[in-house]
Formats: C-alpha cells, structure tokens, sequence
C-alpha cells in the first residue's frame, strides 16, 4: 500500500520529516500563518509555542491537512500535499495527531478505538488489529481498560487511549495539539510521561504546548510564534536562557511566572 | 405495602374520598367488562344474529369463522399457508435483531435482505413451483408486516443516504435533497398513496411504473425516509466535529468514518424518536386501505362485510386493536430496551 512512497521517502534517511517552504494561510480576511519555513529533521522533536492565536495549532494541522495551506509548499516524508486526495491519504497514514479534547469515539471500547483505523485503512485481521491495540494499550499502561467506553476512563487516561490510537497506525510523525491543555493538573504528569517515553523511542514530534518543562526535558528546538510567523526557534537551553526577540521574553515572563 | 398506600391514597377525607371513587368505577368497568367479554361471550356461532340469541354478551364466534381473513385478506384460501410461513420469516428476523450478535452492519443487511426477499418470493409465487399470486390479493395482518418491513429495509437506507447528503454533501446535492424532503414532507402521506396508485402510471409508460403495490410502498418509504433523515440530520448535528478530525487523522476516507462513527452514533442519538417514527409508520400502513388494498385494518371491515357478521363489529375491531397494540408496544419495549443497551456504555 505505501511501499512506493516508502522508497521516495524513509528509505533515505536524510529526507525531512516535514518540510514547510514560504506557507500562508488566510481565515477570511486574517492572515493566520505568514511565510512559515520550517524543516524538520527524522527523530527531531521541536516544542511550538506562542499566546493563543498566534497560528501554532493552524500550523501543525495543516502538516495533515486538516487545514489546508494557500500558498507555499508543504512536503512530509517526501511526499508533497497538494488538493490530491491520494496523497493527502498517503501523509495521514504516516502522520498521528493527538488532539486537546481527546476525540475517543465515545460508542467504541478503547480497544475498538485502537483497532477501527488498523482494520479499516491498513486492512488488517481483527487479531492482528487486536493484538497490536493491546501492545500499545501496554505502553501507554492502560491495558486492563480495554473493554471499557471512553466516559468510563479519566481525562489523563482517555489522552493515553488517544496516543494509543494513534501509534496503531504505525506513524512515521505524531502532532500533538495541546494535548495536556483540558486535563486536571494531577493528570497531566502521566500523559507527558508517555509523551517523553515516545520521544525516547526515537519518534518524531510537533508539539503545541505550554508545559516548558517537557520542552526542557525533550525537545531538540523550541518554536516560538506570535501572529502567524515563527519569530524564534532555538535550542531549550538557549530559548530560556537568552531569548532574543521581545515578544519571546515578554511570552516566557508570563507563563515562567 | 399497605402504609404506602394508605400515605398516598388515603392521607385525609378528600383523598379517600376521590380514590375510593375511582377504585369502584374502575372495578365497575372492569366487571362488566368481564360479564360481556367471558360470562356471556359466546365462542360458537354460525353469525352474529345467532350469538345475539345465545347470549347478551360478546360475539367472538367471529372470530373462528373469519381469522383467516384478517391474517391473509383476500389471498388464495388454500395458498395461505405462504402469507403466514412468510410472516413468520419476518417476524423471526424482528426477533433476531434484538440481540446483539447482530447489531453489526454486514450482519444486520443479509437478516433483513434475505428474510424480505424470502417474504416477496413466498408472496409472489411463480419460482419453485408456486403458482403466481398478484400483490392485489396480498392482505390481512401479512400485508400489514411487509408494509412495514419493507418501510424498514427501504425507509431507514434512504434517510441514512438522505441526512448524510444534506449535511456533508456538495452544494448542488444539500439544496436538491433539501427540497426534496421539504416537498415530501409538505405533502399528506394519503396524497403520496393515490399520487404512486393512480397519477404515476399516467406520466409513466407501463413498463417503468411497475406493480401497485410496490408503487405505493416506494412511495411510503420515501414519506418515512424524509422524516427520518430530518432526525437523522440532526443527530449528525450533535456529534462533536473533533471525532471527524480524529478520523481523518487516522487516515479514514469519508465514507469509512462515515459507516463506522457517524451513522452508529446518530442512530444513537435519535434513537427515542427513531421509534416513535417506527410506530408511527407502523400504524400509518392502515392508509393503504385507502388506495384499494386490504391491509389488517381494511380485512376487518370486509370481515364484517357479509350481513352474517355486521353485528360484531365491537369485537373485530377490539382485536384488531390488540394487534396493533401488541405490535407497536413491542417496538416500544423493543427501543426502551436498545437505550438501556446503549446508556450501560456508552455515556455523552
């Protein structure tokens, strides 16, 4: 199914991941990301931040084409997303994303949830599915929730099933959308874990969010956005310790408390 | 027990008062009730003036002499073992939807297709060595349970189509299906029946508007199919756009996330009013009466037809009643029964 576009892109390691070249965007009238360029390396794992509306969402939902870009050029694993659905298929199967409000589908099991994209898209046996679901379930160490529904889980748990899910799929690249934002704060310590055990694993990774911490502890560059533009990006250490630009340090002095 | 009773029945003098009232008028009807329908009923009979010389009660000896009537209407006498072996196919297939084994799409499409396709066949005759029977002659209770399997494997897939192409459909295909269910709906259900019997075959030539029968049962289930797909819709309506986002970002097409997400939960969500349509579909296939067929409703009239059984009209149409009741209170139970089903896991 992706074997052809398996040897245009991973087979050559030096490929990028993701691959954003002069991309804008418009809401209407509002210009919700400017000339963005950003590539990202295999295995590289940049944290994106920014104040609320500054596009960081808009820009990692448009690398799976859950919105679609204006202008610009946008290539992920070697495969350029145009207004072709073939492709637009090929780069969702490489892509997961893991959503703020979770998005479990409430009428399945978290196993049924784990193993509808396997069955459906990669047509896999329903053991098969079944047996890979339970593997992730493992991981992310919720294996014994298996058969319940969705509103039975907490948040914390429920974010798990969700990257469960997504890694079902097998993905090359995981998008993570503020996925610690809806949850209590006793929770959001068990989905960074698994978060930062995936990152151990090698994955590559877009994450909005806020939690600088986990930027600290795991990722490679750090992406500060204001108003639709990429205004810094930089090591961790570097980001925090000497933010250059005026509206990175005046964004770090209020949520560094 | 009985301090329960007497706390809310017979708190003070007003209470007591109304209740004691309502017990002995109740037990009143009750008894004569009883007195006409068993005490006095007569059960052999040979017509109603008979009866009504026997006895002052109930005439049910209608019934032996006229069952077969209500249950098959005017098909063939010796060829009805085929309406009833063909009802019982129905049935049985209204039986094993229940359980859950089936709940699953593929499953739930082969029952329904092949149980219907069984019932037509058996009906129709003209295969196997069975003599053609024209759907003129299809009645009784038999004709009440194709009307409304045929409403159900027909109705429900056009309004899932509908909803689905005026919600997410292009432009072109929201503002056509949009009028289409505003037009069926602006029209009366008994406009729609002489429309399919009566003005179809004179815009149509004979070969493509077809059999009566199944004119009118398709434009039954186009009536059904536009009111369910308005529910439908908006149970669409309720589902939180993020679980489309999810799906897409699984890689699912459209018509993947559709069948396994979307459909399901809006069949969930409507679930109290998809019965209360069901049930009143089911009662609404008495209209065919008035386009010439003999349905369970019509059968009771025509039962009563001939001057020997005029008289016993009370007692036809209290059965015909009780059937009715039974079949759509068991649809009832029957929806009760699938939101339980569905609230024990699945909680919004």
């Amino acid at each position: 199914m992706s074997h052809s576009n398996e040897q245009v892109g991973s087979t050559n390691e030096r490929t990028p991941a993701v691959h954003m070249e002069s991309v804008h965007k418009w809401f209407g009238d509002f210009n919700v990301l400017r000339d963005i360029n950003l590539t990202v390396a295999k295995g590289e794992r940049i944290v994106i931040c920014g104040p609320s509306g500054s596009g960081k969402s808009t820009l990692i939902r448009c690398i799976n084409r859950l919105e679609e870009h204006e202008q610009g050029r946008i290539v992920v694993d070697g495969i350029e997303l145009t207004s072709e659905l073939k492709r637009i298929d090929e780069v969702r199967r490489e892509v997961g994303m893991v959503f703020q409000q979770f998005n479990l589908f409430p009428h399945l099991t978290i196993l049924e949830n784990c193993t509808l994209a396997p069955t459906w898209v990669r047509k896999m046996s329903s053991k098969e599915a079944r047996d890979l679901a339970m593997h992730y379930l493992a991981k992310v160490k919720i294996p014994e929730q298996a058969e319940k529904y969705p509103s039975q889980l907490s948040g914390g748990q429920q974010q798990r099933v969700a990257i469960a899910r997504s890694l079902c799929m097998n993905p090359k690249i995981m998008l993570f959308d503020e996925p610690t934002s809806a949850l209590d704060p006793e929770m959001v310590k068990e989905v960074l874990d698994t978060m930062i055990s995936l990152a151990e694993d090698g994955m590559t990774m877009l994450c909005v969010t806020h939690e600088m911490g986990f930027a600290r502890q795991v990722a490679n560059r750090v992406i500060f956005m204001d108003s639709g533009q990429i205004v810094e990006a930089n090591s961790p250490e570097e980001f925090f310790r000497n933010p250059r630009h005026e509206r990175t340090i005046a964004f770090l002095s209020q949520i560094l408390h | 027990m009985l301090g329960r009773l007497r706390t809310r029945y017979f708190r003070n003098i007003w209470d007591a008062t109304v209740s004691t009232v309502c017990v002995l008028a109740i037990a009143y009807l009750a008894i004569r009730f009883f007195e006409w329908a068993i005490l006095d009923g007569v059960w052999q009979a040979k017509s109603a003036s008979e009866c009504a010389s026997r006895d002052t009660g109930a005439c049910w000896a209608v019934l032996p002499a006229r069952w077969r009537l209500l249950l098959f209407g005017l098909y063939p006498y010796e060829q009805q073992w085929r309406p009833a072996l063909g009802s019982l196919v129905l049935l049985l297939a209204a039986v094993l939807t229940c359980i859950p084994w089936f709940w699953k799409l593929s499953r739930i499409v082969v029952l329904w297709l092949t149980s219907f396709l069984a019932f037509v066949l058996l009906m129709r005759g003209g295969i196997l060595g069975l003599p053609p029977v024209s759907t003129e002659n299809w009645g009784g209770l038999a004709l009440t349970l194709f009307l409304f399997a045929s409403l159900m494997v027909l109705g429900m897939p056009l309004a899932t189509l509908l909803a689905l192409a005026r919600q997410w459909g292009p432009r072109w295909l929201r503002i056509g299906v949009g009028l289409f269910i505003d037009l069926v709906r602006a029209v009366p259900l008994i406009a729609i029946m002489f429309g399919a019997s009566l003005i179809v075959p004179l815009i149509l030539p004979g070969w493509l508007s077809g059999d009566k029968l199944f004119r009118i049962v398709l434009g039954f289930a186009a009536f059904f199919g536009a009111y369910q797909a308005e529910l439908l819709r908006g149970g669409f309506q309720a589902i939180d756009k993020g679980q489309i986002e999810a799906a897409k970002s699984l890689g699912m097409r459209a018509w993947q996330y559709q069948l396994t997400i979307l459909i399901p939960q809006a069949f969930r969500i409507t679930m109290p009013q998809t019965v209360n349509q069901a049930v009143a579909g089911f009662k609404d296939t008495s209209y065919v009466a008035i386009v010439g067929f003999f349905d369970l409703t019509a059968s009771a009239s025509a039962a009563l037809g001939t001057g020997d059984w005029a008289l016993a009209f009370v007692e036809v149409y209290i059965v015909v009643g009780l059937v009715y009741f039974v079949f759509a209170y068991s649809l009832s139970r029957y929806g009760a029964f699938l939101e339980r089903k569905m609230a024990s896991g699945h909680r919004r």
